[in-house]
């Protein structure tokens, strides 16, 4: 287990010591908040502002999981991998360690989105709904780094690695429930947006925000992590060259 | 208990096989695999080091089955690749020492100081690694690699992209700690390396050993001298008698082995130019495994059967 936590210093010394991924991990999303849930011009909600920050944080988060495989394909091509795959330390801590490094980046991230809500006149945060929304995007972080993590392993170079990263994540973020609400979506959209993975950990927020707990949202989310993960160490554990 | 034993590895990408039925037995040694690109030196260690699963047969480290026991094979071994993989925003100490934690080894601090010592890294162990040249870089994979004191060692290509002095370092080093009781497995196509250093050597070619011996033995089977001639023309036999071809290589080099070179020169010369071949040059050289190597492993023009698409197949899939 310790294992798990030793990987995470490498790449978050890594990362920490890159300044501009840093500067550029901060910025990024903060654009996102302002030029989306203050420009878009809406009619279904007079606070988009309080309507759009769940949608930008899963987004954040979905955006940096999906991304992260990347540190992966890396460590294959520049040769780490395989000298990581040869320690007796257990296969699955190099998968843990990445997820830990991926989610805990995307929650930086967050941080940052739920700052910068606040001030920009957001509503409705009272601190168990932050902890409890910390909580669904982790586990959406999760999900995600775990799964782009593995895909990671079967793919040989950066460039096929950014082909399925676009594939993804650009369809999965637009048929989800992030920009506006079911009821203004065309009947089509609004069944395979409630299907989504990415609508899970949305509608469990929003529903925060009204201070309910969305167990089957939450539950649905849950399941589909422990199944991934799962998965996911299976392969890890008889992975080959 | 035999650090390393193959018997019957095999290993099909495919239909093309890369290793072709290897059985080995290194002992407490420095042995090398020689062999041109492609001819499955990679795979080999990729299958002792349990990060390929062999298509057949099977292979033991200190007695333990590389497929069946491979957790227990991952302890005694250490496994420098051919790319230097070192993290440049790390300091040296920071990498060796994140290989310590992995290991789980007891007295962490006093063995990554020993490790970055033993290759001579002491005064640098807290500067960034991009800092560092190439042959510090490999110095610290080493470093890396023996701090948890393995039993065995696999190097691929451990001097790839490395300047003499650099070269010569490293080999020393690898020399060192084999006195210290390691076993050391090392894949080159520097045969002058493998000549000064391994204790034996196998030479592979198209995934089978062609000659598995130690490189005073292998000079040995190509008779006392080694005549190497530059010509314009193509050279043909048969020739006379008491020289044998052991092959061409680039730039019109025609290479003769023989008993008793500097008496058989006069004989070469006119033979060739009675054939109307004009030799540019000639030396006479004690053989080296350069040339044995011309001898067993046929360059690609001499008929090599060489399928291209194949070829690339397995650089892929290595």
């Amino acid at each position: 287990m310790k294992e798990i936590v030793y990987y995470f210093e490498r790449d978050m010394l890594r990362w920490l010591r890159g300044r501009v991924s840093v500067v550029s991990a901060l910025i990024a999303p903060a654009a996102w908040l302002i030029f989306v849930g203050l420009a878009l011009p809406t009619t279904f909600s007079e606070h988009y502002i309080d309507f759009i920050t769940p949608g930008i944080l899963v987004m954040t988060m979905l955006g940096v999981s999906l991304q992260g495989g990347s540190l992966l394909v890396f460590d294959k091509i520049l040769g780490f991998l395989n000298k990581f795959l040869a320690l007796p330390s257990s296969r699955e801590s190099i998968l843990f360690g990445k997820i830990l490094f991926i989610t805990t980046r995307g929650l930086i991230q967050a941080t940052v989105i739920l700052v910068l809500a606040w001030a920009l006149g957001a509503s409705l945060f009272s601190l168990p709904v932050v902890l409890l929304s910390y909580g669904i995007l982790a586990l959406f972080g999760v999900l995600l780094s775990a799964f782009s993590t593995t895909i990671a392993l079967y793919l040989s170079d950066h460039d096929s690695y950014a082909a399925f990263n676009a594939m993804v994540s650009m369809p999965l973020f637009f048929t989800s429930s992030a920009l506006m609400p079911y009821s203004v979506m065309p009947p089509w959209l609004s069944a395979i947006a409630y299907w989504n993975p990415v609508s899970f950990a949305i509608d469990a927020i929003r529903s925060l925000q009204e201070g309910v707990i969305a167990w089957t949202r939450i539950g649905a989310l849950a399941l589909l992590a422990l199944l991934v993960v799962a998965f996911c160490v299976r392969k890890f554990r008889r992975v080959t060259i | 208990m035999v650090p390393i034993e193959t018997s019957g590895l095999t290993k099909y990408y495919g239909d093309l096989c890369a290793v072709d039925h290897l059985d080995l037995s290194v002992g407490n040694e420095i042995f090398g695999l020689l062999g041109p690109n492609g001819s499955g030196k990679t795979t080999t260690v990729l299958m002792l080091t349990t990060l390929l699963e062999p298509t057949r047969g099977s292979a033991r480290i200190c007695g333990f089955d590389t497929r069946d026991e491979a957790q227990e094979v991952r302890r005694q071994l250490s496994y420098v690749p051919q790319e230097m993989a070192v993290d440049v925003k790390l300091t040296g100490r920071e990498n060796v020492s994140l290989f310590a934690k992995l290991y789980g080894i007891a007295g962490r601090d006093e063995a990554v100081d020993r490790a970055l010592g033993m290759m001579d890294l002491s005064e640098r162990a807290d500067d960034l690694v991009r800092t560092y040249s190439g042959g510090m870089r490999r110095r610290l994979e080493l470093a890396q690699a023996l701090v948890h004191e393995p039993k065995v060692l696999f190097l691929d290509e451990p001097t790839l992209g490395l300047d003499v002095a650099s070269r010569r370092r490293i080999w020393d080093h690898i020399r060192t700690l084999r006195s210290r009781g390691m076993t050391i497995f090392v894949t080159t196509h520097y045969m002058d390396e493998a000549d000064a250093s391994c204790d034996r050597v196998a030479i592979l070619d198209r995934g089978r050993v062609v000659a598995m011996d130690s490189p005073a033995a292998l000079r040995a089977r190509v008779g006392k001298d080694v005549i190497s001639v530059r010509v314009t023309g193509s050279v043909r036999g048969p020739f006379p008698e008491g020289i044998e071809y052991l092959g061409g290589r680039g730039d019109g080099e025609a290479v003769f082995s023989t008993d008793c070179g500097s008496e058989k020169v006069p004989l070469l010369f006119r033979w060739l130019e009675e054939r109307g071949v004009t030799v540019r040059s000639i030396s006479v050289h004690e053989p080296t495994l350069d040339d044995i190597f011309l001898a067993l492993v046929p360059t690609r023009e001499d008929g090599y059967g060489f399928d291209d698409h194949k070829f690339r197949t397995m650089l892929r899939r290595r």
